[in-house]
């Protein structure tokens, strides 16, 4: 099956052996001359199951049995992530919430509560509070800074805007008894930004990423928040990093 | 022995991160000073570790079992995390 789908201002073509993976991206689709083409063998979903199966047991969870279609769309998001960094942009891992023309992303280890500290946002905030990605949003680097996009990878939630969002903050999440937060060095931060970046597996491409990365925290705040899930941690949150 | 393919040797500021790409079974990045950075640099062609040793030697005023020390501790890192061919 082939579909058309816009992310990341780059149009790419799926071509499929499920369905399942183009309704998952409907909300992206369009009609245009691909930039960038992403074509699915029996192999890419053999690979996903190998490497779903290695976090399980790296996280100490009992490697579970994923149907070929869900693996499917996993390989599909993991060729775009491959090819992202040639047109200046990367994956990332965290939840991205935009507020007055501002984006925001809570980044952490798996379970820690980036959810549900952007939920906060929402409760706090209301409607003034736009979900652009709950999970695994992209973000393209120029010279003027980082822009978050919106994508169908948008985590269990299914929580994403079809909109781009210039970066102001990125937020390290870390669970508190009180909460309290302070301004961290890009040094400080370096380490977790790698860790919760997509690494391509093509070495020319992860040197791109680095690149990439090194030039979006220029142009970015970094933040450490400990917190626990009352609305008085996103309180604090939005009250300082809004500057 | 040799830094292996899939793990990039990444500056930034007085930081050396030896950052693994996709195919590398190590997922984790490792940070350290300019020591690591030395290190990896003479391991991005063929060497052995008494190589290694005399050159750290030329670079730092340090006592060779010092060096010695630090070296081997820095290359036994590297071999658990699969860094190192050979």
């Amino acid at each position: 099956m082939t579909g058309t789908y816009k992310m990341a201002g780059k149009i790419i073509e799926i071509n499929s052996l499920y369905k399942k993976v183009h309704d998952y991206c409907k909300e992206y689709s369009c009609v245009c001359e691909p930039d960038i083409t992403v074509s699915i063998t029996q192999a890419d979903i053999d690979y996903e199951r190998k490497k779903s199966a290695a976090a399980d047991t790296a996280e100490g969870r009992t490697p579970h049995v994923s149907p070929d279609d869900y693996l499917e769309e996993l390989a599909v998001y993991r060729k775009i992530a491959e090819k992202m960094p040639e047109y200046d942009t990367f994956l990332f891992h965290g939840s991205a919430v935009a507020v007055d023309g501002g984006c925001y992303i809570f980044t952490a280890k798996s379970g820690t509560g980036k959810s549900t500290h952007t939920r906060l946002w929402h409760t706090l905030l209301g409607e003034r509070a736009v979900m652009v990605n709950d999970d695994k949003p992209l973000i393209h680097v120029d010279d003027n800074g980082a822009v978050v996009f919106g994508t169908p990878y948008n985590g269990k939630h299914r929580l994403s805007t079809n909109i781009a969002v210039p970066l102001k903050a990125v937020c390290i999440l870390e669970r508190a008894d009180e909460n309290c937060i302070r301004s961290i060095t890009k040094g400080e931060a370096y380490t977790m930004l790698l860790q919760q970046t997509y690494r391509p597996a093509d070495s020319q491409a992860l040197i791109k990423t680095l690149v990439l990365i090194d030039r979006m925290a220029e142009h970015t705040a970094f933040w450490r928040l400990g917190c626990n899930m009352d609305i008085s941690a996103a309180e604090l949150s939005y009250n300082t990093m809004k500057g | 022995m040799k830094l292996n393919k899939n793990f990039l040797v990444h500056k930034t500021g007085n930081d050396t991160i030896i950052v693994p790409t996709g195919n590398a079974d190590f997922s984790g990045v490792v940070k350290g000073n300019e020591t690591l950075g030395a290190i990896l640099d003479l391991m991005k062609k063929d060497t052995t570790e008494e190589r290694i040793i005399q050159e750290m030697m030329k670079m730092y005023d340090a006592p060779r079992e010092t060096i010695e020390k630090d070296v081997r501790k820095i290359i036994s890192s590297l071999k658990g995390i699969g860094a190192i061919d050979g």
